[in-house]
């Protein structure tokens, strides 16, 4: 992705303000937020974290093969002790192959991330080294056992057999309150098919879509910026509860947003003018 | 000790997550501890009403069971919407109503007699309608689903009786005389309810959330109640997803627009993918090309992920915001000086060529709404001082091009009125643009005009065309007569045989096929001069045949037209030469009738008179005959038809059937045409015997083949072979002979 040279200057000021900047393209960070966005790929900072005895929102995260960008997002949102799901919303699984006509495809729902990487490092370790797609694969099998499609997905079915996945607590009741695509298709795709669904479970769920190019490099990016969104989102759904008296809440069970609904799209243009090389969409939507 | 006790509710919570038949134990156990009491916990009640949400809303135990939960959570639900001010608790209790309002609906369709609970639903029901208008958006939201479950049982469904869908509670569950629910007031409140959700969308979209979250749960119900569909998408087409743009474009509404509109999209691609051939489906596909097309606009060049960094950075970045803080400088836009000579709207009103307005074309909106609401935010929009400059730019130009033709003879006056109408749009200078493509229709030289004759001239006479010499006239009229025929020919290709006859019943050229100019043109031949040049009309015409070309009469023009016509193709075209020969035999005799004063044979009846030897007819078919019979070969039957249909036939026309059978192929056929003649034109039955009898005594090739015909028929001309047979009988004579001879021969023919 290439930054929008007009907005150098605005970039410039921005980052004069902070500490640090990410690696390129440099979105620039948030002073007001809790967590410095401090350009470690993999470390992520304590201030991150959402403390466990606080209320959490549920996320779920959505790419085309549930493999780059989603689960990239998924890590840190689970580092971040958000409870969090993701999904794939295309047809099948695909990888890139020895050549582009040649790709790697696998089915959803059964073919585990360690069968996928086991097969490509036989078939030609040095090439999925070279391209990152073992490393990928590596940090997914830590993340949860397979790769999942969002049109299999039965919203309200208990997801007790993935207590194993990193960011499952809280989310053992199969629903979310967040769902966060990463390509304008999934944002699409996702919508359609909670139509197809047809809402019958009366929950209401927020959709986004934050454009993120499918490379390694930008999935970090963007991954960031997700948590980035998730964070402020979750903040002001806690606030909003504990205006309203919340006290000794443990645990994060239930539908409870009170008041945050609405101001979902304040927080999401703000978040846009911090990120404004990912542009954002929303819907109200019912699972 | 509430966290003990959710400690202990959890515990049970999970129980339920790991199988969902435990539900209906669970929740009567949980539901003493959960409902709504003054000292009760808030923290106690959230729990209890989201436990209560997501139990109703599990796919994992059967409706059946839930109905038979259901109505025992009404009390409680209606305790915390009626006592808990907590924005959490109320918004999940709404979420369980709307999950268990299908159910309470069923359960009180079965139970006539459970007036209580579905007194508690209705209260419920209420409850939630009142907070519709006022409560917070979070929990509006939830009431927005609510509505739409109600509107969802309470209108009717299409059931396909060899599928029915026993989970889909609708209307059409509802007996008629049930006594709880009356049937008219349920369907018309659910009325009442789809035009609230629909009045949703058409209202506030400041907040985006009952925006899209109304657009989200509309699907369900455009798929699952056909009925109410049309109402539907009908309030959805006439519904502007851009309506914001005309508000301050911030960033948050900026992701308001976009969302609402992908929304928008996402419900009608929806619509479409679910049922292809639905015939609607070019109406949402023509809305979803409009909303794109205004979309575009309205972003302009701001909607572009990436655009092209090209443009020059002046640090405003007025392409990816509007402008709302810091006017770049106006910089006055330069005018492009109109090119000499004659110059057309719209380059007068151009003031910027390069711009892509230009080339905007405003009729692309079929539809004056869309346009209009794309105009009343531009006109908003519109710089006052850059509107001032254009106008002056403008109108510059106009005062320069009317000194310019005020230097000519006359002043442009016809524009002034189009000026009012056609001036319009005009608010901004690029929109002026918009014209250009009405204005491209006139003619460029139309401003200024020409100038006009500035006196009134005499009325303007063409030359006389110089008189027409005879070989003028004649020429000419040939040229007319051929261009007949060559109408007929091109008609004949087009409409062969596919017109069926009207026989008897048909009138006579009543319209323009064939068989109508056919007759007319023979008419024209036959009549047009009849009388005119009688006295010498016999010995003229005999030689005037030969010399058709130079003759001046119209008629043999026409005649000689209509023989090259039937020769052109005689096979085909042989119906043609029967009404032509038909239509000159009924001439002569209508002449001959006229002509008989002299009455020297007052006993004729109707064919062979001297006279009608001497008539066009006889001539005419000569001709034909002698035109066509080169080509008839042996296979041609339809050389019988021809001799069988002319209305007469005489011993000259017939003989030159001997003279065909000449040759060796075609005695067979000249026979045919002898016995068909003899067989079904009694009144030749002599000539064609004497015929015969020649052809038996100078052909010797045709003796066999005449000789069988002869046996029948005169015998005694096979016995004497040496004897003549009389040849050229006077037609009186012939008349003798063959009225005696058709008695004889005719008493043979039946023994």
């Amino acid at each position: 992705m290439s930054a929008d040279p007009r907005l150098r200057a605005r970039q410039q000021q921005a980052a004069a303000t902070t500490v640090a900047t990410p690696p390129p393209p440099p979105p620039p960070p948030i002073d007001s937020q809790p967590m410095g966005l401090d350009g470690a790929n993999d470390a992520h900072a304590e201030q991150n974290t959402v403390p466990d005895d606080s209320f959490k929102l549920k996320f779920c995260t959505v790419c085309a093969s549930n493999q780059n960008r989603s689960m990239e997002a998924h890590l840190q949102l689970a580092s971040a002790h958000l409870p969090t799901i993701s999904f794939g919303t295309g047809s099948l699984v695909r990888l890139p192959g020895p050549t582009i006509q040649q790709p790697n495809v696998y089915h959803f729902n059964s073919t585990t991330y360690r069968t996928i990487h086991d097969e490509l490092a036989g078939q030609n370790a040095a090439l999925y080294t070279h391209n990152g797609l073992l490393n990928m694969l590596g940090r997914n099998l830590n993340i949860k056992s397979y790769p999942e499609r969002f049109q299999d997905w039965v919203p309200g079915k208990p997801r007790l057999e993935h207590a194993e996945d990193q960011g499952s607590q809280g989310t053992e009741s199969g629903v979310v309150d967040v769902v966060i695509t990463c390509e304008e298709r999934c944002f699409d795709a996702v919508l359609e098919d909670l139509h197809n669904k047809g809402g019958k479970l009366n929950r209401p769920v927020h959709v986004f879509n934050v454009d993120i190019r499918d490379n390694h490099e930008e999935a970090l990016v963007g991954g960031k910026a997700i948590l980035d969104l998730a964070l402020s989102l979750n903040e002001a759904a806690g606030k909003e509860r504990e205006v309203h008296g919340e006290g000794a809440w443990q645990s994060g069970g239930g539908a409870a947003r009170s008041g945050f609904d609405e101001r979902v799209p304040d927080i999401l243009a703000t978040w846009q003018e911090r990120w404004p090389n990912m542009p954002a969409l929303w819907s109200l939507a019912w699972f | 000790m509430s966290s003990q006790t959710i400690q202990q509710m959890e515990s049970a919570r999970s129980l339920a997550l790991g199988d969902g038949r435990y539900y209906p134990t669970i929740i009567p156990g949980v539901l003493p501890i959960i409902g709504y009491s003054a000292d009760q916990s808030i923290e106690i009640q959230r729990w209890g009403a989201d436990f209560l949400a997501e139990a109703f809303a599990s796919p994992t135990w059967p409706l059946e069971a839930k109905q038979s939960s259901a109505p025992s959570v009404l009390a409680t639900l209606k305790a915390y919407l009626e006592n808990v001010e907590d924005k959490s608790v109320v918004k999940s209790a709404v979420q369980v109503a709307a999950s268990v309002y299908p159910l309470v609906y069923r359960h009180t369709v079965s139970n006539t007699n459970d007036g209580q609970h579905w007194q508690l639903m209705a209260a419920i029901k209420s409850n939630i309608l009142r907070r519709m208008d006022e409560a917070a958006p979070g929990v509006r939201i939830c009431c927005i689903k609510f509505l739409q479950q109600v509107v969802l049982v309470q209108t009717p469904a299409v059931v396909d009786p060899r599928r029915p869908d026993h989970n889909d509670v609708s209307l059409t569950l509802v007996p008629r005389d049930h006594p709880l629910m009356p049937y008219a007031s349920l369907e018309a409140e659910g009325h009442g309810l789809l035009d609230r959700l629909l009045d949703i969308i058409h209202g506030d979209h400041s907040d985006g959330l009952l925006v899209t979250g109304t657009l989200n749960s509309l699907g369900m119900l455009i798929h699952r109640r056909p009925n109410a569909a049309n109402k539907i998408l009908g309030s959805v087409f006439n519904f502007n997803p851009l309506k914001l743009a005309s508000s301050p474009m911030t960033p948050k509404n900026q992701v308001i627009i976009k969302s609402i509109e992908r929304t928008t999209r996402a419900l009608l691609v929806n619509i479409m993918k679910r049922n292809p051939e639905n015939p609607v489906n070019a109406r949402i596909q023509q809305y979803l090309e409009r909303m794109h097309r205004t979309r575009v606009e309205v972003f302009d060049q701001s909607n572009r992920k990436r655009p092209a960094p090209t443009e020059p950075t002046d640090g405003l970045d007025q392409a990816k915001r509007q402008r709302l803080a810091a006017e770049p400088p106006s910089r006055t836009p330069s005018v492009q000086p109109l090119p000499p000579g004659d110059v057309s709207w719209k380059q007068l009103y151009t003031l910027n060529s390069e711009g892509t307005t230009a080339n905007f074309d405003v009729q692309a909106f079929k539809d004056p709404e869309q346009l209009l609401r794309i105009v009343v935010p531009v006109l908003q929009s519109v710089n006052a001082a850059k509107l001032e400059q254009a106008i002056n730019a403008v109108r510059l130009r106009y005062q320069m091009l009317r000194q310019a033709a005020a230097s000519q003879p006359r002043q442009p006056t016809a524009p002034a009125a189009e000026d009012e109408e056609e001036y319009e749009p005009d608010f901004e200078p690029e929109d002026a643009e918009q014209l250009i493509n009405k204005l491209d229709g006139l003619s460029s030289n139309n401003f200024p005009p020409q100038a006009g004759p500035s006196t009134a001239l005499a009325p303007y006479k063409l030359p006389e065309a110089p008189p027409l010499s005879e070989q003028d006239v004649q020429k000419y009229g040939d040229m007319i007569v051929h261009r007949a025929f060559g109408m007929l020919s091109s008609v004949d290709e087009n409409q062969k045989s596919k017109v069926t006859k009207g026989g008897f019943n048909r009138l006579a050229a009543s319209d323009y096929n064939r068989d109508a100019w056919v007759t007319i043109l023979s008419r024209l031949a036959t009549r047009a001069s009849a009388g005119l040049d009688d006295p010498e009309e016999g010995i003229k015409d005999e030689f005037a045949v030969k010399g058709a070309k130079g003759s001046l009469k119209v008629s043999d023009a026409v005649r000689d037209g209509i023989y090259q016509y039937i020769m052109y193709d005689w096979k085909k075209r042989i119906d043609v030469a029967i009404s032509w020969l038909n239509e000159e035999w009924y001439n002569d005799m209508i002449l001959a009738q006229t002509a008989k004063n002299s009455a020297q044979n007052g006993a004729v009846n109707g064919h062979a008179s001297s006279d009608l030897t001497k008539g066009n007819y006889h001539r005419c078919a000569l001709r034909l005959i002698d035109g066509i019979l080169p080509y008839i070969e042996h296979t041609d039957k339809i050389l019988l038809r021809f001799l069988s249909e002319i209305p007469s036939i005489d011993y000259e026309i017939l003989v030159r059937l001997k003279k065909m059978a000449e040759d060796p192929e075609r005695i067979d056929l000249a026979c045919n045409a002898l016995h068909y003649l003899y067989m079904f034109r009694p009144p030749v039955r002599t000539i064609v015997v004497d015929i015969l009898a020649e052809m038996w005594t100078e052909n010797d090739r045709a003796k066999p083949s005449a000789r069988k015909l002869l046996v029948r028929w005169r015998p005694e001309v096979l016995g004497e072979e040496q004897s003549n047979t009389p040849t050229m009988k006077t037609e009186g004579d012939g008349r003798l002979t063959k009225e005696s001879a058709n008695g004889a021969l005719e008493v043979k023919a039946a023994s």
